[in-house]
Order: C-alpha cells, then structure tokens, then sequence
C-alpha cells in the first residue's frame, strides 16, 4: 500500500515547511496528483485524511487537484496561525 | 483566526529521489553494478538469485540486499548460496523498498570488493515501480503461471524496466500460456525491453542470463 508511504512524505513535507510544533494549525494540505502517477486517489485520500487529522496534526484536510501527467506534489499548506484577522 | 497560505509546489517523491541520487552516485563511483530485481509473489525472484549466486560465485563479487515484508527467509536461502553478504531487510508491512533503506543496507556491503549488487524487492508489481533505488536498472521477473497480459495488468513496472525474465518455462507443457502474446504485451508497454526465458529450476535459459550479468560488470556506467 504506497499511498500509505506517500501520505506519510506528505506529512514530512508538511513539518519541514512549518515545523513539528506548528503542525496543529495547519488546517489544509493542498496536493496536484496526476492521472499516471500510479495512485489510487481514494485509497490515497483515505490515508491522508487518517494521518492529517491525528496527532501532530489536529484536523488538517487534504485538498487533492488532478491534472495530466505524472507528477505528485504538495502545492500549498493552509495555516491558522491563531493571529486576529487583518 | 487568519487562516494563511504557504506555497510550497514540493515533489512528494524528491527526498527519495534525492537519496536515489546518492545512491546511484555512490555505487558508481566505485563500479559496483546494481540491478533492482521487481515482480509479484511467487514468480522465481529468490530461486532466479540463488542459481545466480552459485553459478558466478567464482567469478564476480556479489552482493544482495533482499527486502521482504516479514521474515528473513529469503536472505536465509540466499545466504547458503554465496559466500558474499546477503543483507536483509524487513519492511514490517510496506510493500517496496525505498532508496532510504538501500542506502542504510550499503553500509554494510563492501563496494570496493564488490562488482554487483542485487537488490531484491518486495515482491509487487504495482508500489516498487514509482521508487527509484539508485540502481542501474530495474529488471522485472514473471512467470509462465501468472498469465499473458501481466504487462498489460501493470504496466508502469514493465515500462520503467530495462529486462525482463520470464521465468518457469519447465512449466509451458502443463500451463495454457503463448509465450508469443506475452511477449507482445510487453513489448506493447515497452518496446526496448530484453527479454530473457529461464527456469531458474532447471537451468535452462539461465547461460543468457548470466552472460547478461557478465557483459554489465566489464562494461559498468561511467561515474
């Protein structure tokens, strides 16, 4: 099951951008995941949203777009970072 | 709360990719050979690499890392069939090998004293095809039981490898198999594939093989 290795790679990508301790704000992690890139997106969704809404996350969603080609990345994360709105 | 956005646009695989690199740099620099063997369960990996052991022992330095979900059964057999090191590695439930793992499992190999290194994965023709291991190719072993069409079943593994084995051919006279529809299939996902017919458990097919295995020691890629 590589989905589940891939989601994991998410979530270290995610703590190298905002650090272990901020990991609870973020509230969405945003994914391009290509036709070919050999995923399947639900099985892949499934194990995104199991790890993305436990500990050190809190309930971070994972927001999937596809596009052709190969290619998988993380695009963007959404934090809270508990700050007044401007 | 203001909610904010990190733009970030990472590849997922790009850590392993990375480590690949280093892989690859590595085992180059010193000419140490290394083939990614892939296929499903049961399709002849170890059997292919124990007859492989015993019939180069005497004239190239091998070397195997073999991954296995559980257990160490493989690198057990495999261990009995070369005096080189046989380095296992238990995935505790995933199903491929990453170039982490690999790279961890080289430190006990002895590149300098070693022309060719195997890297067994687990066996699944659908995860280890979207990790790069740092290997100079990836070599994909079906057999003559699991259907024609295999190739068309999964193709990205039968695309991004460089040979495939199709093992078990003691078995054509009990098995509807047409050796000619498989071949089609996979030259259909992968027209540049080389393709070698063996049974690992009689011996037949497997001069081609090693002769193989030879031609890629004296002509390994430059560093």
């Amino acid at each position: 099951m590589h989905e589940m290795s891939l989601a994991l790679e998410v979530c270290r990508i995610a703590e190298g951008q905002v650090g272990l301790d901020r990991l609870p704000q973020v509230t969405e992690v945003g994914l391009l995941v290509a036709t070919e890139a050999g995923i399947e997106i639900q099985n892949f969704r499934f194990c995104l949203e199991a790890l993305l809404t436990a500990p050190p996350f809190v309930n971070a969603k994972p927001a999937l777009e596809r596009c052709p080609g190969d290619d998988l990345r993380v695009t963007y994360l959404e934090v809270d970072d508990g700050s007044p709105e401007d | 709360m203001a909610v904010r956005r990190i733009e970030v646009r990472e590849r997922v695989m790009a850590r392993n990719d990375e480590l690949a690199a280093d892989v690859r740099r590595i085992l180059r620099q010193s000419g140490v050979t290394a083939l990614n063997l892939v296929s499903s369960p049961g399709a002849g990996k170890t059997l292919l690499l124990e007859r492989t052991l015993e019939r180069l022992d005497e004239e190239l330095r091998m070397a195997v890392v073999t991954g296995d979900v559980q257990t160490q059964n493989d690198a057990d057999r495999l261990a009995r069939c070369t005096s080189e090191l046989v380095q296992a590695v238990v995935t505790h439930g995933a199903c491929h090998l990453d170039a982490r793992q690999v790279l961890t499992a080289m430190e006990a190999v002895d590149l300098p004293s070693t022309d060719l290194l195997f890297v067994e994965n687990v066996g699944n023709l659908v995860c280890p095809a979207s990790w790069d291991l740092g290997e100079e190719a990836k070599v994909v072993i079906f057999s003559v039981t699991e259907g024609e069409d295999k190739p068309l079943k999964y193709p990205k593994m039968f695309a991004n490898s460089r040979y495939a084995v199709l093992n078990k051919i003691d078995l054509l006279p009990y098995v509807p198999f047409e050796m000619d529809r498989a071949v089609a299939a996979a030259r259909e996902v992968n027209p540049d594939l080389e393709f070698f017919f063996t049974s690992a458990l009689t011996g037949e097919g497997m001069e081609a093989w090693l002769e193989l295995l030879r031609g890629l020691v004296r002509s390994p890629a430059p560093a």
